[in-house]
């Protein structure tokens, strides 16, 4: 599977969110999905989907679909 | 003297607004005038904004009786309280109207037609027992109930004028509010407009304003543990405390490691509501070698164990004047002499508290307490049909249905909207029948031995 499905894919099981809504500019706290509890889901997601292991600025930086797809990017996964 | 009064009397207290940088200090903050001069009911929705914390602190200042909500609460949900309990006044900066009640300055809506409550003289304020989620169930505290137990956690916690303070828990929630009155008797300097510990602005901030202390509920503490809190470089951080349910032990341990290593000091404590807040703490000195306990009472409350039952009770001057659920409970305020807290512990002989179980059924999911009665009876209420709910280590609710062509999606979603958690909190597990014990009543035991086998 293409990395960019896989990625929509992973943010629509930890959010919930329709996958018409995972897009670029969706953004941390943007929508009520994506708050605090769920961001934590949804990093367990990513380290599970991509066999990645997430560092604490990795976390926190996340705020956005953009932002995770650079994050993973810088662990070698490439889009 | 009341609370507020206490308070305003510490000319070092200031609030600071982590969104524009600015500090006030008591004086500076807006009045807020009541055209209703009669000592009213008030519905206050907050946030943590400045100007939440602000209208909160200048509601305490009144004579009025203040309700505390989430503003986060949905529409519908607002609606069932506000005509449960017809407030005369309404504080809700999401809404530029509300039927029925004009706006007065920004945010305080005032009732047209105003109502004539019957509210006891000692009620002070009402919270209500599970957070964000749906129920017209309110504790009623006192002032009284409020500045003892403030002033309990201003003695035993190190608190100090110089501390700068995140409120980074609702203030509308006990253990919220509990910052906020325990800090500002004191003098700190109390932050508003925090952002949540998963957002990069919170840690900006942490260096930037130089936090003293951070406060958490499990979850937080899952969530810190999740960002590598304890391989941070923290120097302003003096201490940090934990409490609304129980901490892994494997974390408990591990922060008061991290507390050890770096000269810190980590407060494990425990309560409810219907003690205004704080019930007992683990003074840093002991965790280590007390992983689990609760603790001792906090000054001025005293436990005392059920033989027969081993139910936790609790005495003190923080303790509850019972529920509301309509309006006629407002004009009773009755204290029990002993608050039974619905936890079953057990004391070592040095006297550290350990919670064992509990009698009553419910979940406390990202601190969050659910009744899983309640929540029964919501969901056969909406979906006409009895799902039996059970918790599971509280960390998901297991609903069982036994009809298995409805939606199940549908029931998951509804249950995280209506109670505002993440679907991945509900599971829901169908039955061909709901097996029942001997007296006919659904077998939980049996439910959540198998869940926990499958």
């Amino acid at each position: 599977m293409e990395n960019n499905q896989k990625l929509i894919n992973s943010f629509q099981e930890a959010l919930g969110l329709d996958t018409s809504s995972i897009v670029d500019s969706l953004t941390y706290q943007s929508v009520p999905e994506w708050d605090s509890i769920s961001h934590m889901i949804l990093i367990s997601q990513l380290e599970e989907d991509f066999n990645v292991s997430l560092e604490t600025d990795d976390v926190i930086d996340m705020s956005s679909f953009a932002k995770a797809r650079e994050i993973l990017a810088k662990h070698g996964v490439s889009f | 003297m009341r609370l507020i009064d206490r308070i305003q009397l510490n000319e070092k207290l200031r609030l600071i607004d982590e969104v524009t940088g600015k500090s006030y200090a008591y004086k500076d903050l807006p009045n807020v005038s009541w055209p209703i001069r009669e000592r009213s009911l008030l519905f206050c929705y907050l946030n943590n904004s400045i100007e939440s914390v602000s209208f909160l602190i200048k509601a305490f200042e009144s004579q009025h009786v203040l309700v505390l909500l989430s503003a986060t609460l949905t529409e519908n949900f607002k609606a069932v309280l506000e005509s449960t309990y017809t407030p005369n006044y309404i504080y809700d900066a999401s809404r530029s109207t509300v039927s029925g009640y004009k706006l007065d300055g920004a945010s305080l809506h005032v009732k047209i037609i105003a109502s004539n409550l019957v509210l006891h003289e000692n009620l002070q304020v009402l919270l209500s027992t599970s957070g964000t989620t749906g129920s017209p169930k309110f504790v009623k505290l006192s002032e009284n109930n409020l500045l003892a137990n403030a002033e309990s956690i201003a003695a035993y916690l190190p608190i100090l004028a110089a501390d700068k303070v995140p409120l980074n828990l609702p203030i509308h929630y006990s253990y919220g509010l509990s910052i906020l009155t325990s800090n500002a008797l004191k003098g700190a300097t109390l932050l508003a407009g925090v952002q949540d510990v998963m957002s990069k602005g919170f840690w900006d901030n942490f260096q930037k304003y130089q936090y003293s202390t951070v406060a958490g509920v499990p979850y937080v503490y899952e969530m810190l543990d999740r960002i590598g809190f304890t391989k941070m470089q923290l120097p302003s951080l003096r201490y940090f405390t934990q409490a609304g349910g129980k901490l892994r032990d494997d974390l408990v341990s591990k922060y008061a490691d991290f507390a050890k290593e770096h000269g810190k000091l980590f407060y494990v404590m425990y309560g409810q509501t219907e003690a205004t807040a704080r019930m007992s703490y683990l003074h840093p000195d002991h965790l280590l070698s007390h992983i689990g306990s609760i603790g001792k009472p906090i000054p001025g409350g005293r436990f005392e164990l059920n033989e027969e039952t081993s139910e936790l009770q609790y005495e003190g001057p923080n303790v509850y004047g019972g529920y509301a659920e309509c309006v006629k409970d407002l004009s009773t305020f009755e204290s029990p002499a002993l608050l039974c807290t619905g936890d079953l512990a057990k004391v070592d002989e040095q006297g550290f508290y350990y919670i064992t179980g509990r009698s009553k059924r419910f979940v406390k999911i990202f601190g969050n307490r659910i009744n899983l009665d309640e929540l029964e009876a919501a969901l056969s209420n909406r979906f006409g049909a009895f799902y039996p709910c059970l918790g599971w280590q509280d960390k998901v609710v297991l609903v069982y249905s036994t009809n298995t062509n409805e939606d199940h999606s549908q029931i998951v979603t509804w249950l995280s909207v209506e109670y505002k958690l993440h679907p991945t909190s509900f599971k829901l597990r169908t039955l061909d029948a709901i097996p029942l014990t001997a007296n006919g009543k659904p077998d939980y035991k049996f439910l959540l031995s198998d869940y926990e086998g499958r």
